[in-house]
């Protein structure tokens, strides 16, 4: 246990006397707090969740980890206090930020942590009181908590420090633990949601997607606000104007501060500091009175042990027709052989779908670059003073940059999930193909890769497409072909040198690449580079782009062929062992 | 003699489903129980109720003259359990778990510790005792469950599939150590679904099927009643709605070619 555990849990044992009055065993409460903070050092935190852990490194020291990410999204708070003319707009905005935030690391963070329902089985059949049992929970969340919300807020609160003095610290803290349990509540109501709209088994697929749409928000937001925002506009504006934002919660907050840091005891602020003060105990009624019972009884079925078993259907009625849409089946048959091919396509179209594991590592990465796309054009035309309209206007020389840029640009978002499709951590099922009769396993591979090309790269492409054929007229259609053959043959190419596993078939953790294959890498990379400057330099003429257009889908094409006719010899085995 | 464990009609309901159906028990010390039934039978949910973590249901258990009801701890003190799935926090190492169930017990930290590092030892863990157990092969996780069932030296001790990811080796070790167990007054609550291994370590046999007691007695009876066979096939006589030979056989239509 690190120094930082040792600390919190030395404070609350510090109460014993109380707990033992409350009939808790301090011995096993002790004990089960001590397990528990050693297991929360050892568990991926929300952001080393999202990440692809290179090497099977144990966690450590986890909590660390967990209290600097919490600092410095708290310091991207900070922007709060540039914003507006008097307090209340900027409290405001920090709180809401805070409330945010908080959320978006906490919501994870209560199946996998906070409510183990591994406890059911391991903790319940021990000889421990069940005072014991809550409130070792019950500490554990505020332990938790506290490590996020400290070091969440420390930069905040240093800045009212300065701004309004030290007095003005204590409001604004008493107010930060009003919001906290405010956060807390609102993460219930959005749990019992969940649970309302899905089943259990799905829980937690749609947890996972929260958390990579906050994760995204909170780059775009950590990368775009600050270039955004307008200072002077900024500086005069406030949320008092508005009637409505009485009904904001964390509005509440940022007056009930005002009002205690004024401190005029009869005066307006009085009743939003009522409110702020009505506002927990109301939360932690509802939650005990509508959601704790039916909540703990639901969340047991997450894990699945406590699930009734799914009885074989017998309706004849009920059982579902194949659940692979028609627009999938069609594109199967159009773009793929029939056989292996054809197989490898689906059964990728699928996994691709359903896996949760695929879905938490590439789409957040398709988000940072999505975003990074973004903030090179906004870049692009805040430093010249020019509106992308103007940039891509075809009669300025910097238009063919820009449209090629973008096209090609794509090809690194795309190559990032295509690449994803040979990792799964359901990579021992993989045996499927080692004992089934394959003669030419390439035809999996150039199944899977045409899968997800559909799947990435036409979007992502008609998108783009469509983006620049409005903003540049049909005129730049020719070029927009051009560079979307290239694109394809680019992954092709690229996809050919290095997907040389099966889909699914190999272990996250294993990154024993050779130096070839990182050579194989770098030349790849280099690929996009190149062909959108050679396209630049015909980008004029337009029977020559067109030309070559057919002859790069043509050679796309052949690059799938030869995919498709790769051998065992070339088509490594994964490691099937442990 | 009086019964360690006693189950009066016992009846548990999951929302408008009938679980348990009036389940009557006696069962005394130094007896090795063994608890089958096909899937969704009412096993799991009898183990449930025996180790206290099913506290809504209908009837009495009466532990060692204690009604678990009225007083769950003493009688939670009393039962060691080795659950079916391989509930533990792995990130933890196998001394740090069982430190902490030691904790949970009441059992004094360096009684625990020994136990623990001479009960890890016998299994052949000694050299894993402070790696965590998320690197464990299933055999190696369900030895530490074991240990935790075992280290507070109970009563009673309530087995679920407790060979499941045993290699044979550790299979002799474990069936060894029920007839150990059972000699030194133990009593031994064995549920599963390898019915060859009930038939030798069970010295009772209790069969229950849709939350009602079939058949209760020793193997030996069993066969008396049931015709002299094996116990897989009493198994399939009492429980199986269908002959099981027309599934095989439907099975084999399935190529077409009859």
């Amino acid at each position: 246990m690190n120094i930082i555990n040792r600390f919190f849990l030395f404070c609350l044992m510090l109460l014993s006397p109380l707990y033992r009055k409350l009939g808790v065993s301090v011995t096993q409460l002790r004990s089960i707090l001590q397990a528990k903070l050693i297991m929360d050092d050892r568990r991926p935190n929300s952001i080393q969740q999202a990440q692809l852990r290179k090497g099977k490194k144990p966690i450590r020291f986890a909590t660390i980890g967990t209290m600097l990410y919490a600092a410095f999204l708290g310091m991207v708070f900070l922007i709060s206090f540039a914003v507006g003319k008097d307090a209340d707009t900027k409290l405001m905005i920090y709180y809401s930020f805070f409330v945010v935030m908080l959320a978006s690391v906490l919501i994870s963070d209560f199946t996998s942590v906070l409510i183990d329902v591994r406890d059911t089985m391991i903790i319940l059949p021990k000889p421990v009181n069940d005072a014991t049992f809550l409130l070792s929970r019950l500490l554990h969340i505020v332990i938790h908590v506290t490590k996020i919300v400290l070091p969440m807020t420390f930069s905040g609160i240093i800045t009212v420090w300065i701004m309004y003095g030290g007095l003005s610290v204590f409001p604004f803290f008493v107010e930060l633990i009003a919001a906290t349990l405010f956060t807390i509540f609102l993460i219930n109501a959005v749990y019992i949601l969940i649970l309302k709209v899905t089943t259990p088994q799905k829980f937690k697929t749609v947890i996972s997607y929260f958390q990579i749409f906050f994760g995204i928000v909170v780059y775009a937001s950590y990368q775009l606000l600050p270039r955004m925002i307008d200072k002077v506009a900024l500086g005069n504006y406030t949320v008092n104007e508005y009637s409505f934002i009485n009904l904001v919660p964390t509005y509440w907050f940022a007056r009930a501060w005002s009002y205690l840091h004024e401190g005029i005891f009869f005066s307006p602020g009085g009743i939003y500091f009522l409110l702020t003060l009505l506002l927990p105990v109301f939360s932690i009624w509802a939650v005990i009175k509508y959601f704790a019972p039916a909540f703990n009884r639901k969340l047991s079925m997450i894990s699945g042990s406590d699930t009734e078993p799914i009885s074989v259907k017998t309706d004849q009625k009920k059982i579902k027709k194949s659940t692979t849409s028609a627009y999938i089946r069609n594109a199967a048959k159009l773009l793929t052989q029939k056989g292996t091919e054809r197989m490898g396509f689906l059964f990728t179209w699928k996994m691709m779908s359903r896996s949760r594991d695929f879905k938490m590592k590439v789409y957040p990465s398709i988000g940072y670059m999505v975003v990074y796309f973004v903030l090179i054009l906004a870049g692009g035309s805040s430093s010249r003073h020019t509106s992308f309209k103007d940039m891509t206007d075809p009669s300025k020389p910097v238009a063919p940059v820009v449209v090629l840029t973008l096209i090609y640009m794509s090809c690194f978002i795309i190559i990032m999930a295509i690449m994803r499709i040979m990792y799964s951590d359901k990579y021992k099922a993989s045996w499927i193909y080692y004992i089934t009769p394959v003669a030419a396993p390439g035809r999996f591979i150039s199944g899977a890769l045409k899968s997800a090309i559909l799947k990435f790269c036409a979007p992502a492409l008609m998108v783009v497409n469509l983006f620049l054929l409005v903003f540049t007229g049909w005129r730049t259609l020719p070029n927009l072909l051009l560079g979307s053959a290239n694109v394809i043959f680019t992954l092709a190419f690229i996809a050919y040198l290095l997907l040389n596993k099966l889909p699914f078939s190999v272990s996250d953790t294993n990154t024993s690449r050779s130096r070839s294959g990182f050579l194989r890498g770098l030349l790849a990379m280099f690929l996009p580079f190149l062909l959108s400057a050679l396209h630049y330099l015909v980008y004029k003429n337009t029977i020559v782009v067109l030309i070559i257009a057919v002859l790069s889908f043509i050679a796309g094409w052949l690059m799938m062929d030869a995919i498709a006719s790769k051998s065992w010899q070339k088509v490594q085995l994964a490691e099937l062992s442990e | 003699m009086q019964p360690i464990i006693s189950l009066k009609n016992l009846v548990k309901f999951y929302g408008s489903k009938q679980v348990l159906k009036g389940i009557n028990l006696d069962i005394y010390p130094g007896q090795v129980i063994g608890y089958i039934g096909p899937n969704g039978a009412g096993k799991s949910t009898t183990v449930k109720i025996l180790c206290g973590l099913i506290s809504d249901f209908e009837g009495e258990v009466i532990i060692d003259g204690i009604n678990l009801k009225e007083d769950p701890l003493t009688v939670k003190s009393r039962i060691g359990y080795v659950p079916e799935l391989a509930e533990l926090y792995d990130v933890l190492t196998p001394a740090e778990f069982l430190g902490l169930m030691a904790e949970l017990y009441g059992l004094a930290p360096d009684i625990a510790s020994d136990r623990i590092t001479k009960m890890l030892t016998a299994f052949g863990l000694e050299a894993n005792i402070n790696d965590r157990m998320d690197t464990f092969s299933k055999g190696m996780r369900q030895k530490v469950l074991i240990s935790s069932g075992l280290l507070h030296n109970p009563d009673i001790i309530i087995l679920d599939e407790p060979l499941s990811g045993l290699d044979a080796n550790s299979v002799i070790i474990v069936k060894d150590l029920i007839s150990k167990l059972a000699k030194d007054g133990k009593t031994i609550f064995y549920c599963s679904h390898m019915m060859d291994v009930v038939e030798k370590v069970s010295d009772r046999i209790v069969l229950i099927n849709e939350g009602t007691v079939i058949a209760d007695g020793s193997f030996e009876e069993l066969k008396q009643e049931q015709g002299n066979q094996s116990l897989e096939k009493i198994f399939a006589q009492l429980t199986a709605k269908e002959s099981l030979s027309d599934a095989a056989d439907q099975l084999m239509h399935a190529f077409g070619n009859q």
